[in-house]
């Protein structure tokens, strides 16, 4: 890493610290820490995978537009481009923040649920930590690159929060009733092979062990860390980065 | 310096240009002033030329060479104040500044800088915590913290308070006498007045005029002296040219036979020139 875009990583990290970002990630798994413990109930213990799900996804696209958000209501982005930055690091060191920020939530959270196993107050989920990260990450990455292309085309938070809505009602709700069973049949799971809210789920889920306590990377696996991965390298290559320079000069204000 | 050959602009959603074919050139080692009435394309000229807005035609030269072939390093040499006020809020003057500072490859010394604008004192205060006169000065400070080269300011002194705005324009001047160069905007008539070596009237995106204040005066403005004196009770006012004023019979008379109340030798301002050479105010009064 050069030393430019670790200065403005840095940056990024404390100004979401300032925020209060990682204040809320606590908080948030010191709740499920308090609900764990005193609902002691299994069911609630095997939503790990979908709540690491969630964060690398909808909570990536809605932490990282509401940081353009307010950075627009600073306007500090115009004074980003009259300094030797490129648009490049500029563009990257925002996907590294929120991704180290969900990774730092995402250990939090796996943390609680591992530490309710152990100490007994629910069942011992087990799961490929390794894996698992790696999901996180890729996901987090190619959903930020996804909110921020996002946030260069919202006018206010109403617009990312609409945004958000359709996301979820038309990528996230159909994911999440195939895991349910709610939706069934071989043609619907390959079709949702398309929908990146279930790939990056496959990709996460991929970490925990079926019924019969494997780990089984199949098709599946592959083809959604492929299209995760790519399609996130693509959007960032070809549209976070050339976009950038318009979005911030539109909304600069200077 | 920088070398303006007929540029345009437009803006993407607008139908008209914005700039309409100036030119100008910026000296080393000088103040060069935009003075020009609101909406006129001053921060829009700023903007092109700091490599903001890309879309332009006709040409600019930085050191010789085309602002296009720079790449990020332009940003080293130069330093830029916008028209609004620009920092992190919840972070701290000092955590601001010192954030910029790492970006850069030269710095200045920021006790000096922030001491001299007052600021050294709050410091450690959350800038959203800064009054409006304040983030300004804090302003001035980013943009010189690289110790840049040549400056570019977009009303640097609107919305200061009279002692503020003297100490800016002092630190203007100091940045000049040293070996810097200044682009500057205003519509602020006495600001460009007291600092531009050379000013550039800009009306509608055109420039109508351009030369050093001094030489405007002597080419549009009239000197006089103007006389009040007391007759019948009612005062009187005359006005004679300052030229040849000690030979101006009428004058002498005057001055021997009345009971002079006041006298004064009046230049015209750059104000007064500017709305004739354009025939438009400066502000909508
Ligand atoms: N982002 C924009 N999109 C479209 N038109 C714009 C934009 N910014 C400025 N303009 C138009 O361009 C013209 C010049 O604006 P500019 O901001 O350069 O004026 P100015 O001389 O700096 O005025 P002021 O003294 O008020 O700051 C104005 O007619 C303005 O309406
Ligand atoms: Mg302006």
């Amino acid at each position: 890493m050069n030393s430019q875009l670790a200065i403005l990583v840095k940056g990024e990290l404390s100004r979401l610290n300032k925020y209060g970002v990682f204040s809320i990630s606590i908080l948030i798994a010191v709740i499920w820490g308090v609900v764990l413990l005193l609902v002691n109930s299994d069911f609630l213990a095997g939503l790990l995978p979908f709540v690491l799900f969630l964060d690398a996804t909808m909570m990536s696209i809605m932490y990282i537009g509401a940081e353009m958000h307010f950075e627009k209501t600073e306007s500090t982005i115009s004074t980003m481009l009259v300094t030797p930055v490129s648009n490049k690091n500029m563009v990257l060191s925002k996907v590294l923040g929120n991704t180290i920020h969900n990774l730092v939530s995402s250990l939090l959270i796996i943390a609680v649920f591992f530490i309710a196993g152990k100490a007994g107050w629910t069942y011992d989920v087990g799961f490929n930590i390794f894996v698992v990260l790696a999901g996180v990450i890729i996901a987090t990455s190619t959903f930020t690159v996804l909110g921020l292309i996002l946030s260069y085309y919202q006018k206010d938070f109403t617009e990312m929060l609409v945004s958000m809505f359709v996301i979820a009602i038309f990528l996230m709700i159909p994911s999440v009733l195939l895991m349910l069973g709610v939706i069934q049949g071989e043609e619907w799971e390959n079709l949702m092979l398309l929908n990146p809210m279930q790939a990056a789920q496959n990709i996460i889920i991929g970490g925990f062990p079926n019924e019969a306590g494997e780990l089984v990377f199949g098709f599946e696996y592959f083809v959604s860390l492929g299209y995760i991965l790519f399609g996130g390298l693509a959007l960032f290559r070809f549209l976070a980065i050339p976009k950038f320079q318009d979005y911030a000069v539109r909304q600069s204000g200077v | 310096m920088f070398k303006v050959e007929n540029l345009m602009y437009k803006y993407p959603k607008n139908k008209e240009d914005v700039i309409r074919g100036i030119n100008f050139e910026i000296k080393e080692k000088e103040i060069f002033g935009f003075l020009g009435p609101s909406g006129a394309g001053k921060s829009t000229t700023q903007k092109i030329l700091i490599k903001i807005l890309e879309d332009y035609r006709g040409k600019i030269f930085y050191n010789g060479k085309d602002i296009q072939e720079y790449s990020d390093e332009f940003y080293e040499e130069i330093g830029v104040s916008f028209e609004m006020p620009i920092h992190f809020s919840k972070m701290t003057a000092m955590e601001n500044i010192e954030f910029f500072l790492k970006l850069y490859k030269n710095n200045a010394n920021i006790e000096d800088l922030m001491k001299r604008v007052g600021l050294w004192e709050d410091k450690d205060k959350m800038v959203g915590e800064y009054s409006k006169g304040m983030k300004i000065r804090l302003n001035i400070v980013r943009a010189l913290l690289n110790n840049p080269k040549m400056l570019f300011l977009d009303e640097p002194t609107n919305g200061l308070d009279p002692k503020n705005a003297m100490i800016l324009k002092d630190m203007i001047r100091e940045f000049r006498d040293q070996g810097g160069t200044v682009f500057i905007t205003s519509h602020i008539m006495s600001d460009i007045d007291q600092l531009c070596d050379n000013v550039a009237f800009i009306v509608e995106g055109e420039i109508i005029e351009m030369d050093s204040p001094r030489n405007l005066k002597i080419k549009y403005g009239k000197r006089s002296m103007t006389l009040e004196y007391k007759e019948n009770n009612e005062t009187v006012t005359v006005e004679f040219p300052l030229d040849g004023i000690g030979k101006n019979q009428e004058f002498i008379n005057l001055l021997q036979t009345k009971d002079i109340e006041t006298l004064h030798s009046g230049e015209t301002t750059l104000e007064d020139i500017f709305i004739k050479v354009t025939g438009v105010a400066l502000r909508d009064e």
